[in-house]
């Protein structure tokens, strides 16, 4: 973070520890309810990263994984992506559809069934995210690819263009009784928006 | 062999034969390759955007802006343009059913890369584009081919 010092990056921190553990949690609960499992959750780490540390901070450009991503609506716009690594998302889709998964090839409701995943995770989120900076967000309904991961990342970049740097990153494992996967929540807030945020989080005088 | 050298997004290399460079992970990103063959000398620049906006930092993120500078220092280093050659690698639509007002990034920047080569008389020998698969790229400086990788399929040279 340009300018911040690492108190002002701390505090910041704390406040986005915060809402990533209300998030995950409502996360958590709205997965285990189509997944038909127990979920436990735990916000393992939380960042602030420039755009181009994000791949190595996600485990490089080269894995495979699945994101979902979408922009806000409103007035405050940002991108959001959720990852979830090639294990997890086989995991949960053979959870969710009780067939085979074949993720060169999914099938349609397969296919649908990502999207999904992805769409509670980031909307849960944004929910805790907007009851902290009081306002309210509203996601387009997303889509989902399943490749690279520097490739996935294009396109929230892109969109981002020249205009920001700073991405909010949180981890965050769930664990079921037999099984756990990882899911990965993305903000990419534009200018506003980042302004936005880090004043509400009481970081008022950058 | 040494390990190929990396071309992050926005960044910019050249090399002769034998180093090899790679981008990873390209998805509506181009890999832009121009190669002499007669020297064995190359470079690639990883573009993100099609054009540049007017006070812009970085050119090498920029089809335009990007290509040129490449050209430019090829040039510097003995490179003759008339021997250039160019192969593009990237541009795919990763989300194509996102219903926004998100044009498909990465067919501009393969328009936009193509137009910057056709105005500069390099011509385009092979290519693999669009589409909505990501491809990685490892390009050879000794041979001038680019082999290409996907997420789910076999590799294959252009």
């Amino acid at each position: 973070m340009n300018g911040m010092t690492e108190d002002k990056a701390g505090r910041v921190l704390e406040v986005i520890r915060e809402f990533a553990n209300v998030g995950a949690g409502n996360a958590a609960t709205a997965l285990a309810a189509i997944l038909d499992i127990e979920l436990v959750n735990e916000v393992t780490s939380c960042n602030i990263l420039p755009l181009s540390k994000v791949a190595r901070w996600l485990g490089g450009e080269e894995q495979i994984v699945a994101g979902v991503y979408t922009q806000l609506c409103g007035d405050l716009k940002s991108g959001i992506l959720v990852v979830f690594p090639k294990n997890s998302t086989e995991m949960m889709l053979k959870h969710m559809t009780k067939e085979d998964v074949d993720l060169a090839n999914l099938n349609l409701i397969q296919g649908s069934a990502l999207r999904e995943a992805g769409n509670i995770c980031l909307c849960w989120y944004l929910v805790a995210v907007s009851r902290m900076i009081d306002t309210d967000l509203i996601p387009a309904p997303p889509d989902a690819a399943i490749d690279l991961l520097g490739a996935v990342l294009d396109l929230p970049l892109a969109n981002l263009g020249a205009k920001v740097d700073t991405v909010i990153a949180v981890h965050t494992r769930f664990k079921g009784w037999d099984s756990e996967f990882d899911g990965y929540f993305l903000m990419l807030p534009e200018e506003q928006m980042l302004r936005v945020i880090l004043e509400k989080m009481g970081d008022g005088s950058k | 062999m040494n390990d190929p050298t990396l071309v992050g997004i926005a960044q910019l290399a050249i090399a002769k034969a034998p180093e090899q460079l790679c981008c990873l992970g390209l998805g509506s990103c181009v890999a832009v390759f121009l190669y002499d063959p007669e020297l064995k000398l190359g470079g690639v620049v990883h573009v993100l955007l099609p054009k540049a906006p007017q006070n812009h930092e970085v050119e090498e993120k920029y089809a335009d802006t990007g290509i040129r500078k490449l050209v430019g220092q090829l040039l510097a280093r003995g490179a003759k343009k008339e021997r250039l050659r160019a192969k593009l690698v990237g541009g795919a639509q990763m989300f194509p059913n996102l219903n926004l007002q998100i044009t498909d990034i990465g067919a501009e920047n393969c328009h936009e890369v193509k137009r910057v080569l056709r105005e500069l008389g390099i011509r385009v020998v092979s290519e693999d584009t669009q589409g909505n698969r990501g491809r990685s790229v490892v390009y050879n400086m000794a041979d001038g081919k680019a082999l290409v990788s996907t997420a789910f399929a076999p590799q294959h040279v252009i």
